[in-house]
């Protein structure tokens, strides 16, 4: 089947057989106020994710699994966190379990996916979101969110791939993967490639960045944005 | 708000490879986890200062070295991974004392005081943690300690010890074509009842007993230059060095043989004989100190000093803690060198003199590497000259020295023996001595001091040693500026504390990453424990004894001063611990250790009682210092 009429047909169904809780469950979602990215660091939460996926293509490839860590006043609170599995049809191949280590049997048995998306909105709330490179994360949850949901999946992200950059430019060159920065700053993973370890260890990151960032004269969300942006620029002319 | 059970279990699964957490029950833990925050401190940032207020968070460093430094201590503790603080400000609800800075960047797992207070309800090993920890922590290493050696009898603790460990000189060899005459005279000359025939590569090829004398040479008459392989059993027994000793007796019961061979590969190593392992099991204290108190000559001697050092390294191996250890091993050494002194002494008068033990001994502090330490007090009767007098006890003290050292107590490289014209000395010579150390307090002085001032009688006239010990305690208590000067004497050697990582050790040459547990680790405790039994008038010699009458008289919390004494014990223990593996692997004896070598336990521990040692030194200088 091709992608376009995949699409198509997702959103057809969707228009069609969202069941009404689940529809409703969604639109409380979206009536959320939207997050003020003009809070100082000390009064948001924000909460800091990692998808594990079927594979690294961005457009065919599907979302199996979201971790979350929530950082609250600087801190990461370790009950506040979050993990899912979403149900997949068709079993990844053995190299990709390799990866993530989650198995044909957890994958069959996980949520169904529009149940997995909603209880993760629900984690979520309208906190800003964070990861290490965004684009990934955020079209594979965009596209689950569109094929199961029916909507557009758009709230704010703040990529750590540009914004650690930016902020250590002496480090710019030699640190691009996520394992670059954890080793720089020593902080461990008790489980790579686990959705909900790696998001432990891009907190983490997160966490050693609030500081740099004040440091620097930044005080929320929405200045880091601006920074990242702005490594975008100076990425693009390197 | 949702709780993510794996990150839950994640963090229990980290905290669990840490004490005490390691003890605590898993519901307790993610009772734990499920309360913890995780904060961040850049390299350089305060985690924590006194001037915060009574203490509001308990820190678990998750990962990263922590700093905490006191205002006007040289002195800092460096705290890693798994480790906790601020316990006592936390317990006691005040602001902490010291200032913990992170040395690197550092995570810690953060439990808000209340949660704090809950868990030492909720959490018995928690609350014994927190609330004992040296104790706890000591308590801790020593099931260790046992769980290694597993022990139920000191028999079958013998029984249990390596093959490797038993062997007792190198083995006696002959190459197959030696005849027989030359193979009966090396046996003769060696004094050994049997011989093993091996190729030029060590490789055993038999062995030849006394006992193979009857049968196989004398009754068929065999000629004497018959070559021994004709002779020899062939294809003896062996085991390798890692078997038990209750191997070798057990295929000694089977097949009948008085020896086995100990072969590592094919190479041959040693002979253990049916006497070697059954004086394994002769060695008990009561055995002991009967068969020196029995003895009548010098080789009885030797074998029980070789038997009580043997019973050194079992006791320790079964747990034994280093006060029992260091005292027994005292009391027996004591013995032995009575005895040796009445055997000695049998046809010279002993009722004017009285035989000193100086040093460790004096203490009743003896590990398992010791030499001697002596000296002697003699009384000079009216009408007498000094001279004459300290000539017959140096002769006396010449052949008991030389006998002790011939039992193993090596003599002392620094002279400090009863043989020695200036250690054997009238009542009235001493305390002339001893009073113008004193008097001078030099460098010379003090360290003679730490040295004689342990002085305890060990055998003959003992009031002597107590006038001297009375005139002492008197003359020192009298001269503060002498109790100053041993105090900045004492202070100059601080506790390797800090600096490089958890430890200051030696960097190159032959020591380096080691310290010295005599020297950094004992000798802090034992000079402050002389200082205050020396300025109250206490006349114990060791230093725990010294500790606790002393701690009495100043009015020191008794809490405080059994954490020091601990503390010592504990160092002792190390110390023990090292020579006893040293022993089983050959190596001379020594106190040196490398902290990086020790199970994590005993790191901690050994920091703790580093800390104990900077308390009594802190104490030290509050009170004597000018």
């Amino acid at each position: 089947m091709s992608l376009p009429l995949r699409h198509w047909l997702a959103r057809r169904l969707d228009r069609v057989a969202l069941p009404p809780e689940l529809a409703e469950r969604l639109a409380a979602w979206r009536a959320l106020p939207a997050a003020d990215l003009a809070l100082p660091f000390e009064q948001e939460r924000y909460v800091v994710i990692d998808v594990e996926s079927t594979g690294l293509d961005m457009r065919r490839d599907r979302l199996i699994a979201i971790g979350a860590v929530a950082v609250h006043h600087g801190r990461i609170h370790l009950a506040d966190s979050f993990e899912i599995v979403l149900r997949q049809s068709e079993v990844s191949g053995k190299d990709n379990i390799l990866v993530h280590g989650i198995g044909g049997e957890r994958q069959r048995e996980g949520f169904e996916p529009g149940e997995a998306l909603l209880r993760f909105l629900g984690y979520l709330g309208s906190s800003p979101l964070v990861a290490f490179h965004v684009a990934f994360d955020a079209t594979m949850i965009r596209r689950a969110c569109k094929t199961f949901l029916g909507f557009d999946f758009h709230p704010p992200w703040l990529d750590l791939a540009y914004v650690m950059p930016s902020l250590l430019p002496e480090l710019a060159r030699s640190h691009r993967a996520l394992d670059h920065w954890t080793r720089h700053f020593g902080i461990g993973n008790y489980a790579r490639h686990n959705a909900l370890a790696d998001a432990l260890a891009t907190a983490q990151l997160f966490l050693t960045a609030l500081p740099l960032a004040q440091a620097h004269g930044l005080q929320c969300y929405r200045d880091l944005l601006g920074q990242e942006k702005a490594q975008r620029w100076l990425g693009a002319s390197i | 708000m949702p709780i993510d059970a794996a990150l839950i279990a994640a963090t229990v699964d980290h905290l669990s490879r840490h004490a005490p957490f390691d003890r605590m029950a898993q519901t307790h833990l993610a009772w734990l986890a499920e309360r913890l925050k995780i904060g961040y401190y850049g390299k350089g940032e305060a985690v924590l200062a006194p001037d915060q207020g009574a203490a509001q968070t308990f820190y678990i460093i998750k990962q990263g070295i922590v700093r905490g430094e006191r205002e006007g201590e040289a002195a800092w503790l460096e705290l890693h991974e798994g480790e906790c603080f601020p316990i006592g400000a936390l317990l006691s609800r005040r602001a902490a004392i010291s200032h913990f800075r992170a040395e690197t960047d550092v995570f810690c797992y953060e439990l808000p005081a209340a949660d704090f207070h809950s868990l030492l309800d909720l959490s018995p090993p928690f609350h014994a943690f927190c609330t004992l920890r040296l104790a706890d922590l000591l308590a801790q290493s020593q099931r260790q300690t046992q769980a290694r050696y597993l022990s139920a009898s000191t028999e079958q603790q013998s029984l249990e010890s390596r093959l490797g460990g038993l062997i007792r000189r190198a083995p006696i060899t002959c190459s197959p074509e030696t005849p027989l005459r030359r193979t009966l005279e090396i046996m003769r000359e060696q004094g050994i009842g049997s011989i093993v025939v091996t190729q030029a590569d060590a490789q055993p090829l038999g062995i030849f007993t006394v006992r193979d004398l009857i049968g196989r040479v004398i009754l068929p008459n065999a000629p004497l230059d018959t070559p021994i392989q004709a002779l020899m059993s062939p294809q003896p027994l062996g085991l390798p060095p890692s078997a038990h000793a209750f191997e070798a007796a057990l295929a000694m019961a089977r097949h009948g043989f008085r020896h086995v061979l100990v072969v590592d590969g094919n190479r041959l190593v040693g002979v253990i004989s049916e006497k070697d392992l059954f004086s394994l099991q002769r060695i008990g204290v009561t055995q002991i100190s009967s068969a020196i108190r029995s003895a009548n000559e010098l080789g009885q001697l030797q074998q029980a000093a070789q038997d009580i050092r043997q019973l050194g390294h079992n006791m320790l191996a079964q747990g034994v803690g280093a006060e029992q250890l260091t005292l027994l091993l005292s009391t027996l050494n004591d013995l032995l060198t009575q005895r040796v002194i009445e055997l000695e002494c049998a046809d010279a008068g002993l009722d004017r003199l009285c035989w000193l033990a100086f040093g460790s001994e004096g203490r009743l502090e003896q590990t398992l590497a010791t030499d001697q330490d002596n000296g002697i007090i003699f009384e000079v009767r009216a009408g007498e000259d000094p001279e004459t007098v300290r000539a017959e006890c140096l002769s006396l003290a010449e052949r008991i020295n030389r006998a002790l050292d011939a039992c193993g107590f090596p003599l002392c490289r620094g002279q400090i023996m009863a043989m020695n014209p200036k250690w054997c000395l009238s009542l009235a010579e001493w305390k002339v001595l001893f009073a113008r150390w004193i008097d001078a307090g030099d460098p010379e002085a003090l360290l003679n001091a730490s040295i004689f001032f342990d002085f305890r009688p060990l055998y003959g006239q003992t009031p002597l040693a107590d006038q001297l010990r009375q005139w002492l305690c008197a003359k020192a208590a009298a001269t503060p500026r002498f109790l100053h000067q041993m105090v900045a004497n004492a202070l100059r050697n601080r506790p390797p504390l800090g600096l490089v990582r958890d430890f200051v050790t030696e960097s190159g040459g032959d020591h380096a990453d080691t310290l010295d547990l005599k020297l950094n680790g004992a000798m802090p405790f034992v000079d402050a424990a002389r200082v205050f039994a020396l300025a109250t008038g206490s006349a114990a010699t060791g230093t725990a004894q010294r500790l606790r009458q002393a701690g009495l008289k100043l009015n020191l919390p008794k809490a405080e001063i059994e954490a020091w004494i601990a503390a010592f014990f504990f160092i002792q223990l190390l110390r023990l611990r090292r020579q006893h593996e040293e022993n089983e692997s050959g190596q001379a004896l020594d106190n040196r250790i490398n902290p990086d070598r020790l199970n994590e336990l005993d790191r901690r521990i050994l920091k703790e009682a580093f800390r104990q040692a900077r308390k009594i030194q802190a104490r030290l200088a509050l009170d004597y210092q000018a």
